[in-house]
């Protein structure tokens, strides 16, 4: 059989989705261009230069002050021979290169920010990143717009405003790119939004399609494509408090190129106070599955219906084949702030398995023909309830979403962080008034059993099992990443930078990097061919706020030691750089 | 037209003491005085404004501090005069404090004053010590030859 060069390309590009799919890419083109390394966002990078072996030789290659304090959540990325940074507000671009002694500047592009956004950014103001698609760096600016810029000039080529801040939406998520769509959402769960995915060109930045999270299904775009029911989106919610009712989409996007579907998480119900909303408030704390060209639902799964805890399903769903039960699936497995795993079969959101990583005690478990949490009512909150006590995990998450796990096709297993907080919950009546938060909670927090505050893990995702663990003493809160020579990496509150050996979890190495790390590391290929891990270090996000006196530019504003970790601003203070580390 | 509550008239703009004046010399300035001052009611009634208008969702509960900055330690960005928090509550300020002038009569404002120059600002303790004074090593006497 003959066939065209065309055809051939098509059956390479085919025969590399699948691959990438099945987590075993032939080769690693040593770049890092999309938030989670891949479509599939297992942050696996192919590399294998650093190995168990040697890892103990890492040493730092090179660090650059961003200037910027807020929390450096998220990653750089690497295009070519250019690495790209994105700064928490104002949201500093800036383009390395790679290729000259001590990495210096190409360019530097300075958005003009709109500063009201701080105060409508629930939890510090960060960013978690950019992403590469068609010569540009698209990413968001915390006041509601997504820019792109041309990757080798650094000129701006458009500017949407895709956010309203007079409604309490910023946008702090790493844009996602699917095909010829940019996929954008907002935060302010905290601010009761009317929560929403928008799909943008890639060439001019034209808003083509908004698809809210709840509400009628002319506004969710569910159409005939939907199987989850008519309109389930305003009749599980009490009135029209769907309007109001949160599902921010501030976490990380997957996408699946054979089935065309993206994937990603929506967050908590507005406000904390239950018995204002009264229903399963669909689809908040849900994944979606939507087409990426023009937004149409597909399947969505609600992990949480009718929270009470402030679980957001922002957390990265990440996308693998292999065999659950006897059986080659094609799979997405997701860690939610609830403290179970999830794995769902992606065609369907068939849940797989669902058990708990972190210590839980609000439900039972999950029962696996329903979908639904076999709950403990003791754990229900609401104003009625007054102060409930003990509820496991705490709203900061068995893990939170900013935090995103790997997944190594080498050796079949899952990285994350974690957390173990315990809370109490009181919750309060709350007006809505656009613009300010919308709350109505108070949410002490305590160590979890064992008194370390958190761990990284490796899971079996076709088991439901834990594999090993790293304990903490503070809550573990950087992404990973993982790599070819079974080496994952990993950061701590307390400014530490750690490599495991991916296979036993034993320690092999450790820098301390100046501040605390809330950022993703990632792994690429030199300008020289070496392999390198580069990582952000600057504590934020939750812990500028949880840490007690991190910040220390303002001298109006002193803070007390955090109550449930009062030792924390001894070790870090924040202070965003980026650091390279090679062998 | 209807009688104004107590409170209720505009702000002039004032003065901020901390500002240094070019030359030496203050500008023209209005002056704000609080009707309500060390008025008790006016502080509880201040405490519940200040939860109903979402106030703690940003600076706390008890105005502690949270993704805005703490308004009971006696520090202040914009001024600590009741004029100068009434102008921050009225008008907003850049870094992210909203504007209320819009949907709070200018008396609810001066109730929310009241209830923050109430709190009790803790003894300035600018040192945050991090281990006892006894685990600190005394200093080594030079040894002369």
């Amino acid at each position: 059989m003959k066939l065209s060069l065309l055809s051939m390309h098509r059956a390479y590009v085919a025969l590399l989705v699948v691959t990438v799919l099945q987590g075993t890419p032939p080769q690693d083109d040593g770049q890092w261009t999309m938030p989670g390394k891949n479509y599939a966002s297992t942050r696996y990078s192919a590399l294998s230069q650093i190995t168990p072996a040697n890892a103990a030789k890492l040493r730092p290659i090179w660090n650059f002050s961003t200037g910027v304090l807020g929390g450096h959540e998220g990653q750089p990325l690497v295009v070519g021979n250019t690495m790209y940074v994105v700064t928490p507000f104002p949201n500093v671009l800036y383009a390395f290169d790679l290729t000259r002694e001590g990495y210096p500047l190409k360019w530097k592009y300075r958005p003009d920010v709109n500063p009201a956004a701080l105060g409508t950014a629930c939890c510090d103001a960060i960013n978690r990143g950019a992403v590469y698609a068609d010569g540009k760096i698209i990413y968001n600016l915390l006041d509601g717009h997504t820019v792109a810029v041309d990757a080798q000039t650094g000129r701006e080529l458009w500017k949407t405003q895709i956010a309203d801040l007079g409604q309490g939406e910023t946008t702090p998520m790493a844009p996602f790119v699917a095909g010829n769509r940019v996929i954008v959402g907002p935060s302010g769960g905290e601010f009761g939004i009317y929560g929403w995915v928008k799909g943008l060109d890639v060439a001019t930045g034209k808003i083509l399609w908004t698809a809210h999270n709840m509400g009628p299904d002319s506004l969710m775009l569910a159409g005939a494509t939907f199987g989850g029911g008519a309109n389930v989106g305003a009749s599980t919610w009490t009135g029209e408090s769907w309007k109001r009712g949160g599902a921010p989409v501030w976490g990380w996007i997957s996408y699946d190129p054979q089935l065309n579907l993206i994937y990603f998480g929506t967050g908590n119900p507005s406000p904390y106070n239950t018995e204002q909303r009264p229903g399963e408030n669909k689809w908040t704390n849900s994944v979606l599955a939507r087409r990426p060209a023009n937004g149409a639902l597909v399947w969505a799964y609600q992990f949480t219906p009718h929270d009470s805890w402030d679980y957001d399903a922002n957390a990265e769903m990440i996308l693998a084949d292999f065999v659950v039960g006897g059986r080659m699936r094609k799979v997405l497995v997701h860690f939610d702030k609830n403290g179970f795993a999830y794995t769902l079969d992606r065609v369907t959101g068939e849940v797989l398995v669902a058990e708990p990583f972190a210590n839980v005690n609000w439900a039972k478990g999950i029962d696996r023909a329903t979908g639904l949490p076999m709950l403990d009512t003791t754990k229900q909150t609401g104003v009625s309830r007054g102060e409930v006590k003990g509820i496991c995990p705490s709203l900061e998450g068995g893990k939170s979403p900013a935090s995103p796990a790997a997944y190594s096709p080498h050796t079949g297993l899952f990285y994350t962080a974690t957390n173990n907080l315990c809370m109490n919950f009181q919750a309060a009546e709350v007006t809505r008034i656009p613009g300010t938060p919308y709350i109505g909670a108070s949410t002490p927090y305590v160590a979890g059993p064992g008194g370390h505050m958190g761990a990284f893990i490796a899971w079996d995702a076709a088991r439901g099992r834990k594999v090993w663990e790293l304990r903490e003493k503070y809550p573990v809160w950087s992404g990973s990443v993982v790599t070819a020579g079974d080496v994952v990496f990993f950061g701590t509150l307390d400014g530490w930078f750690k490599a495991a050996d991916a296979r036993t979890g034993r320690e092999l190495w450790k820098f301390k990097v100046g501040s605390g790390v809330v950022g993703a590391p990632i792994s690429f290929r030199g300008a020289d061919g070496k392999q390198y891990i580069a990582v952000y270090a600057g504590i934020g996000g939750d812990w500028f706020l949880l840490s007690g006196d991190v910040r220390s530019d303002d001298p109006a504003d002193v803070r007390p030691p955090a109550d449930f970790a009062p030792d924390l601003a001894r070790h870090t203070s924040q202070g965003g750089s980026v650091w390279i580390f090679g062998l | 037209m209807a009688a104004c509550s107590r409170g209720d008239r505009l702000p002039p703009s004032v003065r901020y003491a901390d500002h240094v004046a070019a030359g030496g010399n203050q500008p023209p300035a209005g002056e704000l005085n609080n009707p309500f001052a060390k008025d008790s009611g006016a502080v509880s009634d201040g405490g519940r404004i200040f939860g109903t208008m979402n106030c703690d969702g940003c600076h706390g509960g008890g105005a502690t501090g949270w993704v805005g900055p703490s308004l009971v330690d006696g520090r202040w960005r914009y001024g600590g005069s009741d004029g100068a928090l009434f102008q921050s509550i009225f008008y907003g300020r850049p870094r992210g404090m909203p504007a209320y002038g819009g949907i709070m009569s200018a008396g609810a404002i001066w109730k929310v004053v009241t209830y923050i120059r109430a709190q009790p600002v803790p003894a300035v303790v600018p040192t945050q010590r991090f281990q006892p004074a006894t685990a600190e090593p005394k200093p080594r006497r030079e040894q002369t030859p």
